[in-house]
């Protein structure tokens, strides 16, 4: 190890017991003086050994008093670790690999395209749900469970939508389409509610069904209109059941001979919904009010409104069929002023044994 | 609670601990700062890091100490929006996305700053903040949180912080999408 000379008192040391200040060397007793000076002027006051700076920071290699050597804040570096440090570049691999993530990223996005329809369109839905808005949510969510039927989410979602609009038919695909109707968690809130709201509407269809078939049986309107109002209060979210249980008070009016309200429920059904079925109801119930009041004005209107059933049901076999016999006991009631059911109709003329309204 | 031993966990989400200390580069890069050694990974503690010149430029200090941080998060949110729906919400067997997944998961779980990293922050951020440096009064809070999830690792918080930035960065990104 060479010796070196204090810049202050001018003595010379070995390099190991003298320091650096501020780029200049000192012997112990004088960096401790000079550093108290600079640090009383404001300036920089710290000093280290000046072995320190004759080794690079980075890789400890000896530079000496090397003029290659690279100065940042208190260290040295040698001429190899020097233009590293000042710009130390990205490694290749780095670079690759980066561009690579890129690529994977876009790759992603890319390949997420349809997943992104599919949980756009279920959010868009959930949305809708929350918003009670029920019959615009179901397309969305049957949307998200054509991409991606086994989604718990979506399934419960549009069962719930379907089921709060009166649809069972949907609610039912939408279940039965997720893994045949299992789902992994029924613990689940949002299982349970839309499990308890099924059961409700599947109770009310049996009760529906059977008020049906009450009702296609000879004086059990009554019972068979209660039936129903009861399988419509159970379920009013499926107004088809209110819809019926109405068009079932029509028999019962029927049956009690009160023409008015047969012909009230009458125009009030053909106004919500106008198709061949209520326009052959009320027909039915004008020709009812004619035979009994012998006023011209309600025949024509029976007339007019079989003729708007007809129009209506043209194209369908069924409902043509339908009209067909109905056209003959309402023109055998508007001109013998006579008002008998369907059963007894048949009795009379069809020569039928099984009574059937 | 199980204890894996930190390189395995490094090792087995090595994309994360790559992105973190190239983030903190990249920042060093940014403000010009010399850096001394990089490790991007290795099989140790800690398993990557940066030695780069301390700055008194509180500006550089933030970016360089938390931008892995943000860096991370904000991929780790691309990522897991990529491949969340088939993965959470669709219930779709697709393993490309699991792979997205796991990598934006991996990404989001290396995504705090080390203790190193916060506590020259730490250490100038009140003195600023007392001044009215706006970065400093925001770091501050910032890195008070960061430094006790740091701690709380030992308890999966580093994971944990992950799946919450994969789970509710999506959900968050698609419901303000759907409204």
């Amino acid at each position: 190890m060479s010796d070196a000379a204090c810049s202050r008192c001018g003595q010379t040391f070995p390099v190991r017991s003298l320091f650096d200040l501020n780029g200049n060397t000192y012997c112990g007793p004088c960096v401790q003086k000079t550093s108290q000076e600079a640090e009383e002027r404001g300036q920089p006051s710290a000093y280290m050994p000046l072995i320190n700076k004759s080794i690079c920071a980075r890789c400890n290699t000896y530079i000496g008093t090397s003029n290659n050597a690279v100065q940042v804040g208190g260290l040295r570096f040698c001429a190899a670790c020097g233009p590293l440090i000042k710009d130390w570049d990205y490694p290749p691999w780095l670079k690759l690999g980066l561009a690579a993530l890129l690529l994977l990223l876009v790759v992603a996005l890319a390949h997420g395209r349809k997943y992104f329809r599919a949980g756009f369109e279920m959010y868009v839905g959930e949305h809708l749900v929350e918003k009670r808005r029920y019959a615009e949510a179901l397309p969305h969510l049957q949307e998200t469970l054509r991409i991606a039927p086994a989604s718990d989410k979506a399934a419960l979602l549009a069962a719930k939508a379907a089921l709060l609009t009166g649809d069972v038919g949907s609610a039912g695909k939408a279940l039965q389409g997720h893994n045949g109707g299992h789902f992994d968690d029924a613990g689940k809130p949002e299982f349970q509610e839309v499990n308890n709201m099924w059961k409700r509407a599947m109770d009310a269809l049996e009760k529906a069904e059977r008020a049906q078939k009450l009702e296609a049986e000879e004086g059990k309107e009554i019972e068979a209109a209660q039936l129903m109002h009861e399988a419509a209060s159970m379920y009013p979210e499926m107004s088809a059941l209110k819809f019926a249980a109405e068009s079932y008070e029509e028999g019962v009016a029927f049956l009690r001979k009160d023409y008015d309200a047969f012909l009230a429920i009458a125009q009030k059904q053909w106004k919500e919904q106008a198709m061949p079925q209520t326009a052959a109801a009320l027909a039915s119930a004008l020709a009812c009010k004619y035979a009994a009041t012998k006023n011209i004005s309600f025949r024509q209107q029976s007339e007019e409104m079989l003729e708007k059933a007809r129009q209506m049901a043209q194209g369908n076999a069924d409902a043509l069929k339908n009209l067909d016999e109905f056209a003959e006991r309402n023109r055998y009631r508007l001109e013998s002023g006579l008002i008998i059911n369907k059963a007894e109709y048949d009795r009379r003329f069809r020569g039928a044994k099984i009574a059937s309204k | 609670m199980f204890f894996i031993p930190g390189p395995v966990i490094a090792a087995l989400t090595f994309p994360g601990v790559i992105i973190h200390e190239a983030g903190h580069l990249f920042f060093c890069r940014l403000f010009k700062l010399q850096v001394f050694d990089v490790c991007f990974f290795r099989f140790g503690n800690p398993a990557g890091y940066v030695i780069h010149q301390q700055t008194q430029d509180f500006k550089a200090q933030f970016f360089v100490s938390m931008g892995p941080f943000f860096a991370n998060t904000l991929l780790c949110v691309v990522f897991c929006t990529a491949a969340f729906l088939p993965v959470w919400e669709l219930k779709v067997f697709d393993p490309l996305a699991y792979f997205f997944y796991w990598l934006g998961l991996s990404i989001g779980m290396h995504a705090f700053p080390s203790t190193t990293d916060l506590s020259h922050l730490w250490a100038d951020a009140p003195g600023l903040a007392k001044k009215g440096n706006l970065l400093a009064i925001v770091s501050l809070p910032l890195a008070a949180v960061l430094v006790v999830l740091n701690y709380a690792r030992v308890i999966w918080a580093d994971l944990g912080y992950g799946i919450a930035v994969g789970v509710l960065g999506p959900i968050a990104i698609f419901k303000a999408l759907a409204r």
